[in-house]
């Protein structure tokens, strides 16, 4: 983490109608960092994630990504910020036509050979699959690697994770997250993870953002919020999320 | 007309008296409905005479149209047809379309002006080119057309982005614009509407005469001829139905997403 902001948000809130889903939150996210946003369910996590590729934009305050405002230029942020869905998206058809669907509209994408998409599915670990193999056929966790190839495909300077591993058991969500880190170290990503579960989140998040009821609550390190006691006054109880693990 | 129709000597001109026999339908079929004590006599009767009160007012409505020998009446005429199939089409989608009245009046009107256009100036070469005895049955068919498949793939497509709604944004997220996130959606919708067409176009003779064809042949015209209209009609009917959903899906599919790219999602949500 050396301290240089990618992400900016500014006063910003999301209101829906009459429901207020995020308040007036202001923070940054740094670059490199892998920043983990935690909250109870209907805490406005997923609404929030939503925001940094601009999937939705805020009703009052504003976003900058590397110093612009992200709806000034929305294809390059997307481009430039991968998202892994807590359902991956997988589409009908083999392995490789999952990458090609991915990046049939970039032309540096459908001129890649065989040997480079497979080099990408090795990077996520899929390493024993075949490029003509049907995607639909892989397990839970296996479509969750091809997402996030799809998402490489890209070159992503920012990762976002939205729950990514809540289907998946203990073992599996911790391969992936840790696949998740190692990408990090390696393209220098910055990793922007919405969870419930910070027992899992603890080990990989060097910041944590803790809201509730669309509001921040408490910010900082994971010691830092443990000594404050904030996971239980943010209704994150520990007992109830090592039942769900 | 290049060509003046061939009348058999012996074609068979109905009069009031013959229509009136044909009520011997009605009086069995209510014999049938008392048997089975389907209680549906009263609906039959209102709709026996609605029928003959809606086609007679028709026919002459039709006489007087067709003496109307001005372009700019034919113009506005085909205009409010098209109005009507427009308002119809909007009455039928089962979820609100922002501006879809407006999408329907550029696709309807976008076909007609082509396939009719094309028809009237090269095919059947009319004289005059605004001729109300080609350009009223033929427009009703082109526009009549236009509005059930545009109907139908309207319907369709809103189904298609609430099932593909992930599907869509995660394409969005790899950086695809909305019309190349939405272009499965459109073509599913496209397929679902235009393969009945398709199988019309693979069916037609084999099984049953169309419509046109039957009729010509009723009235008298040489059966060689009246294949050639009904040939002329089906490739109609299918590029009606295509390019009428084509213009209709490229102003519609924009009116799901935000000037931002965004879907609006709140548009596939049921209403409480």
């Amino acid at each position: 983490m050396n301290g240089d902001p990618i992400f900016q948000f500014k006063d910003v809130s999301l209101r829906v109608g009459d429901l207020t889903i995020l308040k007036d939150l202001s923070f940054s996210v740094n670059k490199g960092e892998f920043l983990c946003v935690l909250g109870a369910s209907g805490a406005g996590k997923s609404s929030l994630l939503r925001m940094f590729n601009a999937l939705s934009s805020p009703s009052e305050g504003d976003i900058y990504f590397r110093g612009k405002v992200v709806d000034s230029d929305i294809p390059s942020v997307r481009k430039n910020v991968g998202v892994l869905f807590q359902n991956p998206v997988v589409f009908s058809g083999s392995i490789k036509e999952n990458l090609m669907i991915a990046g049939r509209w970039n032309h540096n994408i459908t001129q890649l050979l065989d040997h480079e998409l497979l080099s990408i599915l090795q990077q996520v670990g899929l390493t024993k699959v075949k490029l003509d193999q049907n995607a639909r056929d892989l397990s839970g966790g296996e479509q969750q690697r091809l997402a996030l190839a799809c998402t490489l495909l890209n070159h992503p300077q920012v990762l976002l994770l939205d729950e990514p591993t809540s289907n998946l058991d203990y073992k599996l969500a911790q391969a992936i997250m840790d696949l998740v880190d190692k990408l990090r170290k390696t393209l220098d990503l910055t990793i922007i993870a919405v969870s419930h579960d910070h027992l899992l989140m603890r080990k990989y998040a060097q910041r944590v953002i803790l809201l509730s009821k669309g509001q921040i609550v408490d910010e900082g390190s994971f010691k830092a919020l443990d000594k404050r006691q904030a996971f239980d006054k943010a209704g994150l109880n520990e007992d109830e999320v090592q039942d769900e693990t | 007309m290049k060509m003046r129709c061939k009348m058999r000597p012996d074609f068979y001109v109905l009069n009031w008296s013959d229509v009136l026999v044909s009520l011997v339908f009605i009086a069995f079929s209510i014999i049938l409905i008392k048997k089975w004590k389907l209680g549906l006599e009263k609906t039959l009767l209102i709709g026996t005479f609605r029928t003959f009160i809606q086609l007679t007012a028709m026919g002459y409505v039709l006489t007087w149209f067709f003496d109307q020998q001005h372009w700019a009446f034919m113009l506005s005429l085909l205009m409010i047809m098209i109005m009507i199939a427009s308002f119809e089409g909007t009455r039928r989608q089962k979820k609100d379309i922002p501006h879809f009245f407006p999408a329907m009046l550029v696709s309807l009107t976008g076909s007609a002006i082509f396939i009719l256009g094309t028809i009237m100036l090269f095919i059947l070469d009319v004289k005059p080119w605004y001729s109300p005895y080609a350009a009223i049955p033929i427009g009703g068919m082109i526009i009549g057309n236009g509005l059930n498949s545009t109907s139908l793939t309207a319907n369709r497509f809103v189904a298609e982005l609430k099932h593909r709604e992930k599907e869509i944004e995660t394409l969005l997220s790899l950086g695809a614009s909305p019309k190349q996130a939405v272009y499965d959606a459109m073509k599913a919708s496209m397929h679902a509407s235009l393969i009945p067409n398709i199988n019309g176009l693979m069916t037609v003779g084999l099984v049953q005469l169309p419509g046109v064809m039957t009729g010509q042949i009723l009235a008298g015209i040489d059966p060689i001829i009246a294949v050639r209209y009904q040939i002329m009609i089906m490739y109609m009917w299918f590029t009606t139905a295509a390019m009428a959903n084509m213009i209709m899906l490229a102003i519609v599919y924009r009116q799901f997403f935000t000037k931002k790219m965004q879907l609006r999602r709140e548009l596939l949500r049921e209403k409480a």
